[in-house]
């Protein structure tokens, strides 16, 4: 009963995919009974649930216990400031601490939890770019997504990205080594049009974005998403390998394309 | 240090309603969801230099999750000692009903209430992805954020939830499983 496009049917439900993709899934719509059924209860789960789950607001009691809890607060890290001001360099806040030392320090053991959530929250902290890129990587990975050029032929999938792309990168199959090409993709980042190199590595898939990237500080590595990133330049070439296999793997392929 | 009291109620505290109705979702009590929030803001407040210009609602969401989790644990420990207010069985369903008295609800508003009912009857994971997605309406990248997997996750378990509460739902208004009205 279910279609394989049923995950792709719901990200267009749930406005995920862009406009091209929404055109295709309303197309295969059409024609298939299964995902039409599908849209139907979709939109009947939505709008039962938003007409019976009661628009609830916080209580007001709530709301002035919380002001009490922030004016207390704020009056402890005043004392607590005051008590600092000794120091010739005149940081305001805290003790010079890192702020997940007060927060374990202040509220003890079952603290723990939270205060760690909050440092993990730290690195998905500031950049819209790299939640582009996992994005990216994750929309390639759903079905027909991954390839817009089919090929391990490196002389079919260098040209294609001329016409398709603002860039022209390093494209080697290193099917010897592990990492069989698979293809090419043209996908939307950083206000242009990025080269996509996709790979396999065993299971994995990987997706080796470049576009320009004169103008932008790369980090060297990081995750997002649960997806691992590693970023280099050649020249203002920005190169990003993405995908969900270890280290390792990434660095080596990274060190294969640059030794190109 | 009382600028960084005004930013945090201009930023965050326009997200308290979100963050009461999640706890409620997650806790299935009032009294519970109260002293979450209460926790959660707190603790917002003490780290609200980590959260910069990213999002605001999901990032106190993520907060309000972790401070649950932390309640279940300890309460997880207490449970020695039954504590019958909070292991009420209509208590997840009180949040729903809006009149003292379903008796005298009229069958469309009953009918109306019937997903809020089968959503409280969801397991834990698949009711809370379904209130970040429908009620509060999260994209998916936010969701992962919330819940802390990857997206992919999201989308999966997204799909099981929604597969859950459809057959429930068509469990409860035909008997038969196909039937779509």
């Amino acid at each position: 009963m279910q279609c394989a496009e049923s995950l792709r049917v719901q990200a267009y439900f749930d406005g995920e995919v862009d406009a091209i993709s929404a055109a295709e899934i309303e197309r295969h719509a059409e024609r298939c009974p299964d995902c039409r059924e599908q849209l139907h209860d979709l939109e009947r789960i939505r709008a039962g649930l938003r007409e019976s789950v009661a628009p609830e607001s916080a209580p007001q009691e709530l709301r002035t216990r919380i002001a009490r809890v922030l004016d207390e607060e704020v009056r402890s890290e005043k004392l607590e400031a005051a008590a600092a001001r000794p120091r010739p360099d005149s940081r305001p806040s805290r003790t010079g601490r890192p702020f997940w030392l007060g927060l374990l320090s202040g509220i003890g053991g079952s603290a723990v939890a939270a205060a760690l959530a909050l440092v993990m929250w730290l690195p998905a902290a500031p950049s819209p770019f790299l939640d582009e890129l996992a994005a990216a990587h994750v929309r390639s990975l759903m079905p027909e997504h991954l390839i817009d050029v089919v090929s391990s032929d490196r002389h079919t999938v260098k040209p294609w990205f001329a016409g398709h792309t603002d860039v022209s990168p390093t494209v080697v199959d290193f099917a010897a080594q592990g990492y069989v090409l698979v293809g090419g993709r043209a996908d939307y980042l950083d206000h242009q049009r990025a080269a996509v190199v996709v790979y396999k590595h065993g299971a994995h898939v990987i997706n080796v974005f470049s576009w320009d990237a004169a103008n932008r500080r790369l980090p060297g590595s990081t995750t997002r998403d649960g997806y691992r990133m590693l970023f280099w330049k050649v020249g203002d070439l920005g190169y990003c390998a993405v995908s969900d296999t270890g280290w390792d793997e990434l660095s080596e392929l990274a060190r294969l394309l640059k030794s190109q | 240090m009382d600028d960084k009291r005004g930013r945090f109620e201009a930023q965050v505290l326009p997200h308290l309603d979100a963050a009461y109705r999640f706890a409620r979702w997650l806790s299935r009590s009032a009294s519970d969801a109260e002293d979450i929030v209460q926790d959660a803001v707190l603790r917002a407040f003490r780290g609200f230099e980590t959260l910069r210009g990213s999002d605001a609602k999901a990032w106190l969401l993520t907060i309000v999750r972790n401070c649950h989790a932390t309640a279940n644990r300890q309460s997880a420990l207490r449970a020695l000692v039954p504590l019958p207010e909070e292991h009420d069985p209509h208590d997840g369903h009180a949040m729903i009903a809006t009149t003292p008295d379903p008796e005298h609800a009229s069958i469309n508003r009953d009918d109306e209430r019937t997903f809020a009912r089968l959503l409280a009857a969801l397991a834990d994971e698949h009711r809370e992805v379904l209130v970040l997605r429908e009620v509060e309406e999260l994209d998916y990248r936010q969701i992962a954020a919330v819940t802390n997997v990857p997206i992919g996750t999201v989308m999966s378990r997204l799909a099981r939830a929604r597969a859950a509460l459809r057959a429930r739902w068509h469990q409860q208004t035909e008997g038969a499983p196909r039937a779509v009205r």
